[in-house]
């Protein structure tokens, strides 16, 4: 079936803006990609900074999905969306880096969903989703955007 | 059941943050008879009422008769006097809960009391800090006394966790609801309680998961009073005037507070403001996962050098945002900058295949 944002939307009953582009395919793809100040990155590729923490506390993802991130202001949400028993989530996981929100692990394609960015499709494998940092004066900052 | 009590707990919150950001006229016989009562309550004589514009006004035209210096916010000495008024009628209260009140109290914490008690502080306290021109500690008693939070949560448990009031208790809350509901800000002393008005604007954005409010006004004060005095605020942090009314690149540079910095830059855009200060090229970059877009490195004064990429979305007017990211002097690479913005190498930010 082609996952298009208009179905991803129906199915979760997420909105998304009406000028993104409902009706084309959202491409799947198994390495590395951004959504505004989020990113997914495959677990092996940062296997030596991020570590999950031993004991299992994997949550499924439910069908309406989950809510990796809100925005910090209007609270626009990046939401983890799956068919149900197709994906799991955790947020035990150390990251030397201190910017991972938690890892997902996935046995089919699954969706970020975010009303101003859109869909990102992620094939099937672990991944790690970071936040973005910037440097303010000597410290660093989380940037919500 | 949780589901029902926290929507019920987040119609309550609403009403309170409505009562408390309220942009309407105080309800001055309200305020006058309700802080009266608390006088009494204290053992003092109702005082005499001094009614003024704004908090500003409020410390520049005291009365006469005041016993101590008006700016520092510790020398209200009656401020603690009705703070453990409102304490100890909060212990008796709280001395009433049974099992049941306090499972509820936690999600009554959580959508009222909390998201409450942050609103208030983001959004009343900049005026009364400014105002006092007080920068240090000394405002703990102000949200003791002055905050809707601690009124709203017992209304809240008494709606949805069905919490009694001894009618005592009840007459209490009636008092305090009837203050902190009608005005914002009012300085007790023993005989004169200045009132301020209440601000005639009150710009604000959604703040967090739980409704919370920050002030923010793109072109204006975020907070104004019926004198004029107002209050500048962008995205929830307090600024000087110059940062929403006119930013400039000299301003920005004279500018030593590195987060109103960042703020009069996101204010004049940073596509505009690396123009105008007419910043070092370092670097550029085709944007991995964007294509057509480029990753561009400049040099910023003090240690610091900002990355500007272009959003990988589109916004409605069919235009992609540029936006600036700060990060440390030491990266020459945009790449790698980019990398250094999530964690990674710039290796490892180069295999990017896509960005939304």
């Amino acid at each position: 079936m082609t996952v298009t944002l208009a179905s991803l939307s129906r199915r979760t009953g997420l909105a998304v803006l009406d000028h993104l582009e409902q009706s084309v395919r959202i491409p799947v793809v198994d390495g590395l990609q951004a959504q505004g100040d989020l990113i997914v990155i495959p677990l092996p590729l940062v296997a030596t900074s991020v570590t999950l923490i031993p004991e299992d506390r994997w949550e499924p993802v439910p069908a309406e999905g989950v809510e990796l991130l809100r925005g910090a202001a209007g609270g626009n949400p990046h939401t983890l969306v799956a068919d149900p028993g197709t994906c799991r989530w955790t947020t035990h996981v150390a990251d030397s880096q201190g910017l991972a929100i938690g890892v997902f692990t996935a046995s089919v394609p699954v969706y970020l969903l975010h009303p101003e960015h859109g869909g990102s499709g992620c094939a099937p494998g672990t991944y790690v989703v970071r936040r973005q940092r910037e440097h303010e004066g000597t410290r660093a900052r989380l940037v919500a955007d | 059941m949780n589901a029902l009590v926290q929507r019920e707990a987040a119609a309550i919150r609403q009403e309170w943050l409505g009562r408390a950001l309220s942009t309407l006229p105080a309800d001055r016989p309200a305020v006058e008879a309700a802080v009266s009562a608390l006088y009494r309550l204290a053992g003092l004589s109702p005082p005499r009422f001094h009614w003024v514009a704004s908090p500003l006004a409020a410390l520049a035209t005291v009365p006469p008769g005041l016993s101590h210096s008006p700016e520092h916010p510790d020398r209200w000495p009656l401020l603690s006097r009705f703070a453990e008024l409102k304490d100890e009628w909060s212990r008796t209260v709280e001395a009433g809960m049974r099992r049941p009140h306090w499972t509820i109290d936690r999600i009554v914490q959580q959508e009222v009391f909390f998201p409450l008690q942050r609103s208030i502080s983001s959004c009343l306290l900049p005026p009364l800090r400014r105002a006092h021109s007080w920068g240090a500690p000394g405002w703990m008693r102000w949200d003791r006394t002055h905050y809707v939070s601690r009124i709203a949560r017992y209304d809240a448990l008494r709606r949805t966790a069905g919490l009694v009031l001894d009618a005592e208790q009840e007459r209490r809350f009636e008092l305090w609801a009837a203050v902190l509901g009608s005005c914002h800000w009012w300085w007790p002393d023993e005989h004169v309680c200045v009132v301020s008005e209440r601000p005639v604007a009150l710009h604000t954005e959604v703040a967090g998961d739980d409704g919370e409010v920050r002030p923010h006004h793109a072109s204006g004060p975020a907070v104004r009073y019926t004198d004029g005095w107002a209050v500048h605020a962008w995205h929830g942090t307090q600024v000087p005037s110059w940062v929403i009314e006119n930013p400039t690149v000299e301003r920005i540079a004279d500018e030593v507070n590195v987060e109103v910095r960042r703020c009069a830059i996101e204010r004049l855009g940073w596509d505009a403001y690396i123009e105008q200060a007419g910043l070092r090229l370092v670097s550029r970059a085709p944007d991995p996962g964007n294509p057509g877009s480029e990753l561009r490195l400049y040099d910023v004064r003090r240690g610091t050098r900002v990355l500007l990429a272009v959003n990988g979305s589109v916004e409605r007017d069919g235009h992609r945002r540029r936006y600036g990211l700060t990060v440390p002097v030491y990266l020459n690479d945009p790449i790698e900058a980019a990398g250094w913005t999530y964690g990674l190498s710039g290796e490892q930010y180069a295999t990017l295949l896509r960005r939304t």
